[in-house]
């Protein structure tokens, strides 16, 4: 017994150390890593504008409230067939579906519509950060069937550079950079919007 | 300024009307051009084939015969490119360095050290621009599509000036035509099938003479034209640049 | 059979050709425009290559680091020298699991290891989850190109693939309903697995954390049901810093579809509770390639395709032409060092056009690593004895400046003189398509010295 546990200690070790091993000694001369000069990206544009922009062109629905008091009805109106819906705004009354320390993922199997709070907008590209910060359970923005996401408008920034900086001394557990709706365009390049994830991503500013 | 005249071998050998021209027209804009008659080749077909250890001696050839110029120019994007880049297996002789330096593709020495893109010539056709690949991202004569940079074209600066030359647009501004070299012999479907789709672009665009920097392209463009009996003929650039009426 | 045959089989069905390169064509199209839209796109790409040159000089560090911080945070670190040995760690943690199902997100480096076969062998139902990877699963394929893994598949074909596995009903290969029954049935497979494989796009040795990108939303939708998330990465996924990420993803979806980026971006840092993130560590040949100075710079490559889709070739031939995990100009720089023989005659499936080179958003010099490959193959791979012969004599002609006017004249005789059947035989490879050029008058040396001697 003694001698397997060796023996399987012995080629994990061996895994590790012999690529560690073959690394060091195959490396080239240490380069230096480049600095980033932020001037070169600079742009003076109008974020609001290229963030709707990227939003649209990535196939998402995006929308400025005129006022936060409306929200839950433009929510309706845009989605007058959703019945379970997750809400994780305190700001909706719409939400029917509670989540707890006992929801288990494959429990949101049947969610139509759920209710995010965006971090913050990326105006090249249409992004916005969302994190486990935003919403505790981890499948909730994928498998529901649509999906809103609640960003004051006020919250973008320019490019992704900024978007890291942003995010730089978060808790770092699980987040991402959702722009869109999930989409494919495997089948002869024509483009579907809603394969695996949400099939719709509406962006409503405040 | 002495300018040794480079001929390419198969320029040489299959279309010295290019030659000809080009040393026409190096002595209408003033140039003084010697043509060294021991060149052989720069050693390009062997390199691009993977036997470039076995071009030595062609390369070294080369650079005897043109080591004294201030200049060596040749009609052939590719081959100066070779020169440029693939001389790196010799020996760094100052003699080698100089005529690596000073080697030029023939319009990128007419509007760079010569200056000049009005040459008073006159070509009244529809002309398609083949933006030979090796003199295009290997020399740079011109700025290519995938790249974000500032648009410019060696060639187009001198086609511009030739008078009634229409510059027609293509479809696919600076895709390869498949020639390669050897490529157009061991890879003969594609190379063949590449062509053809360059020269239907051309076609479609109304284009009624093809031309470019590089022969060998047009070789294998006129190979095809010709087999297939199509409207159109090839032309070095240097035959238009040469032409007046 | 080696690409050229490959090729000439491909190239037959002109109107699949002919859609087959319009349809990667249209992709290169959508990279440029919107590389186009990105101030300083071309700085962007000279950062991303010093990011990765610093990667390489530096890797053994980088991923200590990575390691460490990663399994602080409650990640489980693997390591395989070799295919044999990713595929068994995965096993392991299988069975550890008693995992018979496992949904798998795109990843080349589990199709390099051939992990599907391996795994179903060992009876565990394996299901890609990337649609087009789906179609290719489906169809008992491997996937033609890295990004658009069915991109040789009409939508006629899909059609007909999944009214027989998936029970659909025939739709003229409407893209929107096959979707739809696809995420049907995907959908039944990710509720049900019990591990998720995912590739890596980007591990950072600063955080211990690491990126997955996807459109679809298929690596998250399986490894947030699943207990178990497996990553597997090369060794050289590495980046130093979280905040490069800025300058990676900036580049990625861009050069690979002409997208801004991906739709979904997902940072893993730790395993939710209750749940267990492992990533598998592999070198598979990459230590070896790292020792090579010419090709070294190869292993900078994030995976995007772009010059798959820039290449005339590729596009022409197809991604089976190259009968690798990797086909196109990348995987022909990459492959060779892999198995040479077996490789020999990618680095020559190639022009050396160089627009590779120009798309790369790492900046690998792509062509000029095929003309380096080039001359290594000739000296260590043994060459069919007729190219050899007649490479090397050309060679001794070309240094005799005598010898070669004498060929010159000799060659020129022959193409005016010989009968047309004799030029035009099946030997000649040339002229199966094309003419020779039609010989007049005397060469240039003749005309030249004519014109000296007429004063």
């Amino acid at each position: 017994m003694a001698t397997l546990i060796n023996g399987i200690k012995k080629e994990k070790i061996m895994g590790r150390a012999s690529i560690l091993k073959s690394i060091s000694a195959n490396k080239p001369a240490l380069t230096a890593l480049p600095e980033i000069d932020m001037k070169v990206f600079a742009e003076e544009i109008n974020l609001l504008e290229t963030f709707h922009k990227n939003v649209a062109l990535v196939g998402g629905k995006i929308f400025e409230l005129k006022q936060l008091e409306d929200l839950d009805i433009e929510i309706k109106n845009r989605y007058p067939n959703a019945k379970r819906i997750v809400s994780l705004l305190e700001e909706s009354l719409l939400g029917n579906v509670h989540l707890d320390e006992l929801t288990k993922p494959q429990d949101l199997e049947n969610v139509d519509l759920a209710i995010i709070k965006g971090a913050f907008g990326v105006a090249e590209n249409g992004a916005i950060w969302i994190s486990e910060a935003q919403f505790p359970i981890r499948i909730l923005p994928f498998i529901t069937n649509d999906l809103v996401i609640i960003l004051p408008k006020k919250d973008l920034c320019l490019h992704m550079h900024d978007a890291y900086d942003l995010i730089a001394s978060r808790m770092r557990t699980f987040g991402l950079f959702i722009s869109g709706p999930s989409k494919t365009a495997d089948i002869e390049q024509c483009l579907v919007i809603g394969a695996q994830g949400a099939m719709s991503l509406t962006v409503l500013l405040i | 300024m002495k300018v040794g005249l480079f001929i390419p071998c198969y320029i040489n050998q299959l279309y010295p009307k290019v030659g000809i021209a080009t040393l026409e027209l190096l002595e209408k804009l003033g140039v003084e051009v010697f043509y060294p008659s021991g060149q052989t080749c720069c050693g390009q077909p062997l390199g691009n084939s993977g036997y470039e250890r076995d071009a030595k001696g062609a390369c070294q050839v080369f650079v005897e015969n043109f080591k004294e110029y201030d200049y060596i120019v040749g009609p052939s994007g590719s081959c100066i490119h070779h020169i440029k880049e693939h001389f790196d297996i010799l020996e760094q002789t100052d003699a080698v360095i100089n005529v690596r330096k000073n080697s030029y593709e023939l319009c990128e020495f007419i509007v760079k050290i010569l200056g000049k893109t009005k040459l008073g010539a006159s070509f009244p056709y529809k002309v398609g621009l083949h933006k030979s690949c090796h003199g295009l991202r290997g020399l740079k004569l011109g700025s290519c599509s995938e790249r974000m940079d500032p648009y410019y074209s060696t060639e187009e600066e001198l086609l511009k000036e030739v008078k009634g030359l229409e510059l027609m647009s293509l479809t696919r501004k600076d895709e390869c035509c498949g020639f390669g070299g050897t490529f157009s012999v061991f890879e003969e479907a594609i190379s063949t099938k590449m062509g053809k789709d360059r020269i239907q672009d051309h076609l479609d665009n109304g284009v009624e003479v093809i031309t470019g920097a590089d022969h060998s392209c047009l070789m294998h463009l006129d190979g095809l034209l010709n087999r297939n009996n199509q409207p159109l003929r090839v032309m070095h650039i240097a035959e238009i640049l040469n032409s007046s009426i | 059979m080696d690409h050229s045959e490959l090729a000439e089989i491909f190239i037959k069905n002109e109107e699949k050709v002919n859609w087959h390169d319009k349809a990667l064509w249209f992709v290169r199209e959508k990279r440029d425009a919107a590389a186009r839209n990105v101030k300083g796109w071309e700085y962007l790409r000279e950062l991303a290559s010093g990011i990765k040159s610093n990667v390489l000089s530096n890797l053994d560090e980088y991923l200590i680091e990575f390691e460490k911080n990663a399994q602080l945070n409650g990640i489980k670190v693997h390591w395989a020298s070799n295919a044999e040995a990713h595929n068994n760690i995965i096993y392991k943690i299988l069975t550890q699991n008693k995992a018979t199902k496992v949904v798998k997100s795109k990843s080349m480096l589990t199709e390099e290891c051939h992990l599907n076969p391996f795994l179903e062998s060992k009876g565990i139902e394996v299901i890609d989850t990337d649609l087009g990877e789906r179609i290719v699963q489906l169809a008992k394929e491997p996937p033609s190109h890295i990004v658009l893994p069915a991109i040789h598949k009409t939508k006629e074909e899909i059609d007909v693939l999944f009214q027989e596995h998936l029970g659909t009903k025939p739709c003229n290969g409407d893209p929107q309903y096959l979707t739809n029954e696809a995420r049907k049935h995907l959908r039944d497979k990710f509720l049900k697995a019990d591990v998720a494989l995912t590739g890596v796009n980007f591990a950072i040795a600063e955080t211990g954390g690491f990126v997955v990108c996807t459109n679809e939303g298929n690596a998250d939708m399986g490894v947030h049901l699943a207990k178990v998330h497996i990553a597997c990465m090369g060794i050289e996924k590495i980046i130093p810093r979280e905040k490069d990420l800025g300058v990676f993803l900036r580049l990625l979806a861009r050069s690979a579809t002409g997208q801004p980026i991906t739709t979904y971006s997902s940072h893993f840092n730790k395993p939710a509770t209750g749940a267990e993130i492992h990533i598998v560590i592999v070198d598979n040949g990459r230590t070896e390639q790292l020792s090579r100075e010419d090709f070294r710079s190869s292993l900078s490559c994030i995976r995007c395709g772009a010059c798959m889709n820039t290449c005339p070739i590729y596009r022409r031939s197809g991604g089976y032409s190259y009968n690798a995990t990797i086909p196109g100009p990348i995987g022909s720089i990459l492959s060779p060092g892999m198995d040479m023989k077996k490789y020999s005659s990618l680095p020559f499936a190639s022009t050396l056009c160089g627009s590779c080179t120009n798309v790369c958003p790492v900046k690998i010099n792509i062509h000029e690593q095929l003309y380096k490959w080039r001359q290594i193959i000739t000296k260590e791979q043994k060459q069919p004895i007729v190219k050899k012969t007649i490479l090397k004599i050309t060679g001794i002609v070309l240094a005799r400046p005598k010898l070669y006017a004498l060929l010159g004249i000799s060659v020129r005789w022959m193409l005016k003189y010989t009968p047309r059947f004799m030029v035009y035989s099946k030997v000649n490879a040339w002229g199966k398509s094309r003419e020779f050029p039609k010989i007049e008058n005397g060469n240039f040396d003749q005309w030249y010295k004519k014109r000296k001697n007429n004063g």
